[in-house]
């Protein structure tokens, strides 16, 4: 697969993954973007950006918790509305991979 | 690249921003680079993993000046607006310029010629009935009037025109980002 066409498949589903992963707990950025690039490869800078824009859609929300080591962590954790989007977005995706499945199954 | 380093070139990338913006930014790498160190990786190794801070910084200006268009319609925000996208890299500037400076330049004549159709209106009307250049008094005032009207209209159409223009420019923007960067932009998969 050239290598642009994987980045951007990447990006279109990393709000989807940034949701899901915190629908299963609340996380600080450090702790979601190093998960994010271990599991699929996505350069950690770009998950900042997302979380901004998150935030400011209402998706998420952010409070304060005293770390062990430095200053205190900014953790995320999903509002109603990233619930919804979540769950929104969720069968989209299921829907959308089940029918690319089966064109590629399709063309063995 | 150190984490003095990565931050530096990502701070100057930011410049123009609101200060606040700015430290908002700077302080979520910030603690990106502490977070990484406490755990044991290297500021290089880091800074490798963020990426390139110079175009970190040119995507969340882009954001930022699309953003500011869309919550205030002035000339200024216009302007940032178009050079958000253009500094993106985006809009293939060699094809676009010729294609967009005529527009301008066009629009740019209609903005002129508005006001300079007005004053000549307006010169009508003044002198027309002081001096008595044409037959009657009213006659020159209804003239002068006509005109003016006519310039404002037209007036009107090229600023109509001039704030589609960048609206398409800003849609093109956006739609660029929303391929390239829906880490940004997001919002596509939502609907």
């Amino acid at each position: 697969m050239p290598e642009a066409v994987q980045v951007q498949l990447k990006r279109g589903v990393l709000e989807l993954c940034v949701l899901a992963l915190l629908s299963r707990a609340d996380a600080y950025a450090y702790d979601i973007a190093a998960r994010l690039a271990a599991a699929i490869d996505m350069g950690e800078g770009t998950i900042y950006p997302l979380m901004r824009r998150m935030q400011s859609d209402g998706l998420v929300d952010t409070y304060l918790v005293e770390s062990p080591s430095g200053p205190p962590r900014k953790y995320y954790r999903l509002t109603p509305a990233g619930r919804t989007s979540l769950s929104a977005q969720k069968v989209e995706w299921t829907s959308f991979s089940a029918a690319v499945g089966e064109i590629l199954g399709d063309e063995k | 690249m150190s984490r003095e380093l990565f931050l530096g070139r990502l701070r100057t990338g930011l410049a123009g921003l609101p200060p606040e913006t700015i430290s908002d930014y700077v302080s979520d790498y910030a603690a990106h680079f502490d977070e990484g160190i406490a755990a044991g990786r290297s500021e290089a190794d880091v800074a490798a993993g963020l990426g390139d801070p110079a175009r970190l910084a040119r995507e969340l200006k882009a954001e930022a000046g699309l953003k500011r268009w869309e919550a205030e319609r002035n000339p200024s925000a216009a302007a940032g607006a178009i050079f958000a996208v253009l500094g993106l890299g985006v809009v293939d500037v060699l094809i676009l310029l010729p294609i967009l400076l005529p527009i301008l330049g066009t629009l740019l004549g209609f903005a002129i010629a508005s006001v300079v159709g007005f004053g000549a209106g307006a010169f009508v009307f003044v002198i027309g009935a002081f001096a008595g250049v044409a037959r009657d008094v009213a006659a020159a005032m209804l003239a002068g009037l006509g005109v003016m009207a006519g310039f404002v209209s037209l007036g009107a159409l090229t600023a109509l025109v001039t704030i589609g223009l960048v609206n398409a420019l800003v849609w093109y923007g956006r739609l660029h980002l929303k391929l390239l960067k829906p880490a940004l932009e997001g919002g596509e998969v939502r609907s």
